[in-house]
């Protein structure tokens, strides 16, 4: 272990991991507990257009990528509301869409960058100090977000239509959401990579969804068990020299499987006799 | 002033008219029951009083505002949504989920704090729930559930009440509790409230006023002008008799009396 920290890049991965497993276990409550898994997917995969794009136009691909995913969580939401589809379908239109013109600004490259293959995978152990540095202002802008419309938030999971009955503005309060899950994307490009982001931002949130019935206490096992996860997968790559994102992801994974087995909620509550 | 001022009001979904010019007024602390068959605009009527909908024509004024302005005293009218299942996963107990009644009303960056959750505990109390407040909301039965939504709707102390249904789906005892709690907290507060029903009798003994809607307002008044046996076939299209027993009148619908 010893020798593993005392490599500039595992330190910086140790970093970058708890960071993006911070961010993504924050905002992996509101993506389950308001069924935004397929939003967070289109919103993730939005991203590959803007690193397309940085590539081609020869800019950093993590900017173009902010603008990508900001702006794909953007249509999402407007389209649903203006042109009252289901968020689902929007999201269907504009992941494609995204993904269509990521093959494009690919394709008008002169010469095939295989640089786009970090983007898609993730190389947690090729995060700098300048990834870090942007990954940190943004981890604490999602948080700081989060915090200030804590409870507004929870009544929109809770109950949209009482939440816009009561006066709140449910639809500007919808549009930050996906904004922080495209911020969230942002910040987990570099480490986990466009196709396994997903997995960071539903399957700690989930896992804790299975251990606990109290809202505030979801978020807080979220994070332990993304953090886990994340640090638990960094060394059992480096022991067992396999891709560090890839096996973040399988240990999420399999402590999912585990919570899923062996959760309270399977026990049946004494006063209703529902499983509680 | 009225408390809510419908002149004139026209509501459609697209091309399809939901309410035509409809046009009433309560005063404060009025009981209003709203009835008329499914699709003639009930709800809608309560989403135009909150401001969630907009009419093509006509003016709503509710609590001495219209228009855009409307959202701002969302939050002093309490309103029990038709029902709906409570998710049965979602993380939160049942004193917790009362207090997000008192979200709008205490704006951004406020939390509710002691104050609030002896409220909610009053508040609970008053609705019958006073030993289910650590439960999971969504484990509640139907009845429950009911009495839950209204509580919440009563977190902010609100100055109207709209109930959309709050009996639907419930067993004939749980009803009567309903209307007869409803009843209570009308006159303990005076609350102006719209309660939507499907059932006649249940509210006759409350309201001071009826309305019978299908689209436009079809009756307006009270119980002895309404509920008169042609008003009500014209409305649902069927043989009503109206029977009077002690000053109070029961409507039986079909064939009955055939």
């Amino acid at each position: 272990m010893a020798e593993m920290l005392s490599f500039g890049f595992i330190r910086n991965a140790i970093l970058g991991s708890v960071l993006v497993a911070t961010v993504g276990s924050v905002i992996g409550v509101f993506v389950v507990l308001r069924g935004l898994a397929f939003a967070g997917a289109g919103i993730a995969h939005a991203a590959f257009g803007g690193v397309a794009l940085g590539f081609l136009l020869g800019i950093d691909p993590l900017l173009s990528a902010i603008l990508f995913c900001l702006g794909t969580a953007g249509l999402i939401s407007l389209t649903g509301t203006k042109a009252n589809l289901r968020q689902d379908t929007a999201t269907g239109i504009f992941f494609s869409w995204t993904m269509a013109l990521g093959v494009i600004f690919l394709g008008l490259m002169k010469r095939y960058d295989t640089r786009v293959y970090g983007y898609l995978f993730g190389n947690l152990l090729g995060v700098t100090k300048g990834n870090i540095i942007l990954m940190a202002i943004l981890t604490l802008f999602v948080i700081m977000l989060v915090l200030l419309f804590y409870k507004e938030f929870k009544l929109l999971a809770f109950d949209e239509e009482m939440a816009q009955a009561g006066g709140l503005p449910t639809g500007w309060l919808n549009g930050l959401q996906l904004g922080l899950i495209a911020l969230t994307v942002v910040v987990s490009i570099k480490a986990v990579g466009i196709i396994l982001i997903e997995a960071l931002l539903v399957i700690p949130a989930a896992t804790a969804y299975q251990l606990t019935n109290r809202y505030g206490m979801m978020f807080v096992l979220s994070w332990i068990l993304s953090v886990g996860a994340s640090l638990g997968g960094l060394v059992l790559s480096y022991l067992l020299n396999l891709p560090s994102g890839a096996t973040i992801v399988m240990v999420a994974a399999l402590l999912f499987a585990l919570a899923a087995i062996f959760s309270p909620k399977r026990r049946k509550c004494r006063v209703c006799g529902r499983e509680a | 002033m009225g408390v809510i001022e419908f002149s004139g009001v026209t509501v459609a979904y697209q091309r399809t008219i939901a309410l035509e010019e409809v046009s009433f007024g309560l005063e404060p602390g009025e009981f209003l029951g709203i009835i008329g068959p499914n699709g003639s605009g009930k709800t809608t009527l309560l989403k135009t009083v909150l401001g969630l909908i907009k009419p093509v024509k006509g003016r709503v004024r509710v609590l001495g505002v219209e228009g855009e302005k409307l959202a701002q005293v969302r939050h002093r009218i309490g309103y029990v949504p038709q029902r709906k299942p409570v998710d049965p996963n979602f993380p939160v107990s049942v004193l917790d989920a009362v207090l997000m009644g008192t979200y709008p009303a205490l704006g951004f960056m406020r939390s509710p704090g002691k104050k609030e959750r002896e409220k909610a505990l009053k508040v609970l109390a008053a609705v019958g729930l006073e030993g289910s407040a650590r439960h999971i909301a969504g484990h509640l039965s139907g009845g429950q559930q009911q009495r839950f939504f209204l509580a919440r709707a009563l977190m902010p102390e609100p100055e109207v009440l709209l109930l959309d249904e709050p009996t639907a789906g419930v067993d004939v005892a749980t009803r009567r509790q309903i209307v007869e709690l409803v009843s209570a907290l009308h006159q303990e507060r005076n609350l102006t409230t719209l309660y939507v029903t499907h059932d006649i009798n249940e509210v006759m003994p409350c309201v001071d006023r009826l309305m019978l809607l299908n689209r436009r307002v079809q009756a307006f008044g009270g119980c002895a002008d309404v509920i008169r046996p042609e008003v009500l076939e014209k409305l649902y299209g069927i043989r009503v008799l109206v029977l009077e027993e002690e000053n109070r009148r029961y409507v039986i619908v079909g064939d009955q009396h055939g």
